[in-house]
């Protein structure tokens, strides 16, 4: 098709990953958070190919309407059709690839490159030129020289997922079972979620996977790191988080979620008495719509990694995407999902509390920053980075007897998440082709 | 708070010292770290509030041009909220406070006017804040500011900030002061 | 004078806009604003667009391809990229049908 990505050229996988990345032996080394080769590879190996989040449905309601952001380090447009479907395209002229839309968001009704007046209709197509005399003359074929759309867009409960890869499995393969999970957030109230409005985007000095990692299923550091935070937006430490009896680390395809059952444990740190009982009254509600289990689960203490970099905390309702910007940067897009049938002054609540606590102004967020930022930066050391780091908390803690989806391992405070999304991190580094990715899952594909 | 030209009217060179001298040494304290007495200079209504800012078509622009009062923001903050904020940097196991954040706020371009009642006064300013972590961080953060002064007693309480940066995407991974 | 077959007045509504193929004076735009009928060249001046596919706001026809406006009653350029006038043609309607009064020299016709 004329106006299809061409997909990129496969190149051979770096020969020594086991060395950095021995999750049987439970470590990893700091090297991968530094090196350009590695992350040369994760942008043609796990960014050019796995599903990446690109926008709520909510962001862009009418035909026309659009968001700009990137997939991977490929910057993209997100636009409403009048069908009723979305496209994605690479923001990138296919004269001499000048940008096509400079905004972060908006609506119109196509664009023009400002270099020689190309212009696109919101369904892509080169509609004409500036000059377009010449091009007749010189037999153009407009057809085949529209914006190039990315290989696959599907949505699941309002998040837009979109891949380059014609090869990737469907979302609904890819996401498995962890979706039984995202719908405690996503799908807890009839209607469903939408974003409030903006964005917050901010830079930091360190690796995207150490970030993405800590939502994947690390709630351990949240009793050490954020202690001052807990004390300031509570009066007290954070929820003790060995003394709750159930919790669990789910993982499947390297995403993962960590979480308790105690219903309010996240949304309680935003110190707002009315988001602890909008949750409590709705709880019967979700109890009837997903089941009791889930109904625990709608703001307890919990994260969540969707793989490679899509994150969100149920309960401070933050949603997170760690765009790649070289092996030792990145940037952090910051949204706040609420339910679209909460009363409009809980919505203000949460748009609030959880830009005051997880934002680049977030009381708990200042000390992951630094955290993270300097997790990047003695790796720079190049003794450093090629020494163990140890990642083998739990390794004896899957679950086989559970009538719960996708592999399921007892207890919050584990690193079986972390063991599992930089395994599928090496998967697909090592594998020229979605066919050659080994398949590790072990958990049921449907709850019982 | 929009920006005024016509109907604004300047207070005395005076007053203008007074206030000048209020907002510099608001931020002589926050240097300090004397979060306590910073606290002590917001109005109990005070409204302090730093947008996210969204880079827009002109023709497709938000409520206020870049930024809207119910999307993202980076401040949107009540006294409680500020008092919360305080809170954090004084514990003992704020690790990322220890060893201590240096900082260097400065401000200029520094505009008074009356405001509609008495003993209000807006004020237009720009400023930059400087702070350096550790051995090699640095962070530049650079605005404007619309104030909304009040007198109190020989001094001042602000009752209302808001905080204009021009960057879309902040260049730091956080702001753990106040601006 | 070469009186043109537009259309029926019944095949246009009111704030619409319609392409009439014509291979010997260039395809025509007719126009329905709030009840009168107006005709114009339809290729843009500036570059190939039909302009019957572009929006009508108020007076002004939109062209679809780079956003130009044109006055519709007098074909009048409104500004970059358009700087060059549309061609206007005169029309008469005789009951239900309405025509363009067109000069018989094709010359005339605006080029894209």
């Amino acid at each position: 098709m004329g106006n299809m990505i061409k997909t990129i050229d496969v190149t051979d996988s770096l020969t020594n990953l086991k060395d950095v990345c021995d999750l049987e032996n439970g470590r990893i080394s700091g090297k991968i958070f530094y090196d350009d080769a590695i992350y040369e590879q994760e942008l043609e190996k796990v960014f050019a190919r796995c599903w990446l989040f690109v926008a709520h449905e909510s962001q862009i309601p009418k035909t026309g309407d659009y968001i700009t952001t990137t997939m991977g380090e490929d910057e993209v447009i997100v636009i409403r059709q009048k069908s009723g479907g979305i496209k994605v395209f690479l923001n990138a002229c296919p004269h001499r690839g000048n940008k096509v839309c400079f905004a972060e968001s908006g609506s119109t009704r196509g664009f023009i490159c400002n270099y020689h007046g190309w212009s696109f209709n919101v369904e892509g197509n080169l509609i004409g030129q500036h000059e377009s005399g010449v091009y007749e003359d010189s037999n153009f074929d407009k057809s085949q020289w529209g914006l190039k759309e990315v290989a696959q867009v599907d949505s699941y409960k309002g998040l837009v997922f979109a891949t380059f890869d014609p090869e990737a499995p469907s979302l609904k393969e890819y996401l498995g079972p962890i979706t039984w999970y995202m719908d405690a957030l996503f799908d807890n109230q009839e209607g469903g979620t939408e974003f409030v409005g903006g964005c917050i985007r901010s830079t930091y000095e360190c690796n995207w996977k150490i970030a993405a990692e800590n939502f994947v299923g690390d709630i351990l550091h949240a009793g050490w790191t954020h202690d001052s935070a807990a004390r300031a937006m509570l009066g007290g430490s954070v929820a003790k988080v060995s003394d709750f009896e159930e919790s669990y680390a789910v993982n499947w395809n390297g995403h993962g979620y960590e979480f308790a059952l105690d219903t309010v444990g996240n949304v309680a740190v935003l110190g707002e008495s009315a988001l602890n009982k909008y949750l409590h009254t709705i709880k019967p509600s979700v109890a009837e719509r997903l089941g009791d289990f889930r109904s625990n689960m709608i703001g307890s203490v919990s994260s969540c990694t969707i793989f490679p970099n899509f994150s969100f905390l149920p309960g401070q309702n933050t949603v997170r995407v760690w765009q790649p910007r070289g092996p030792n940067k990145m940037e952090l897009f910051t949204w706040v999902v609420v339910n679209k049938s909460a009363p409009e002054d809980v919505k203000e609540k949460w748009r609030k509390g959880a830009m005051m606590t997880f934002s680049p102004t977030g009381v708990f967020e200042m000390d992951d920053g630094e955290n993270w930022e300097y997790c990047t930066k003695t790796a720079r050391g190049r003794v450093t980075a090629q020494q163990d780091l140890f990642v083998g908390l739990g390794m004896d803690t899957l679950l086989t007897d559970t009538s719960l989806p996708a592999n399921v391992y007892e207890g919050q405070l584990n690193e079986a998440n972390s063991r599992a999304f930089y395994q599928y991190w090496y998967d697909m580094l090592n594998s020229r082709s979605w066919n050659e990715v080994p398949n590790r899952n072990v958990g049921k594909q449907e709850a019982e | 708070m929009t920006a005024l030209y016509d109907e604004l009217r300047p207070v005395s060179v005076e007053q203008h010292y007074r206030v000048s001298h209020f907002l510099n040494y608001e931020y002589r304290l926050l240097d300090d770290e004397r979060f306590d007495d910073w606290l002590g200079l917001m109005h109990e209504e005070i409204h302090y509030w730093m947008p996210g800012i969204e880079n827009r078509r002109r023709e497709n622009l938000l409520e206020h041009g870049f930024y809207a009062t119910d999307h993202m923001a980076f401040f949107d903050d009540r006294l409680r909220d500020l008092g919360r904020r305080v809170a954090r940097f004084q514990q003992p196991s704020a690790w990322a406070e220890n060893p201590a954040t240096r900082n260097v706020h400065q401000l200029s371009n520094v505009e008074v006017y009356y405001g509609e009642n008495d003993g209000e006064y807006i004020v237009y300013s720009t400023f930059q804040s400087v702070r350096s972590r550790g051995l090699d961080e640095e962070y530049v953060i650079y605005g404007r500011r619309e104030d909304l002064i009040v007198q109190d007693g020989d001094s001042f309480k602000i009752k209302k900030r808001l905080i204009l940066i021009p960057n879309a995407t902040l260049t730091c991974k956080n702001i753990n002061t106040f601006l | 004078m070469d009186k043109v077959f537009l259309c029926k007045v019944s095949d246009l509504a009111e704030n619409q806009v319609k392409k009439i193929e014509n291979s010997n004076y260039g395809d025509i735009a007719v126009y329905n604003l709030g009840g009168h009928f107006y005709a114009t060249a339809d290729l843009c001046t500036h570059a190939t667009a039909s302009l019957a596919e572009g929006d009508i706001e108020d007076d002004l026809i939109t062209c679809p391809v780079h956003w130009g406006q044109f006055h519709i009653p007098t074909g009048k350029a409104q500004g970059f990229p358009c700087e060059i006038d549309l061609k206007t043609f005169q029309v008469e309607i005789e009951g239900d049908d309405v025509f363009a009064l067109i000069e018989a020299d094709p010359a005339l016709i605006a080029k894209g």
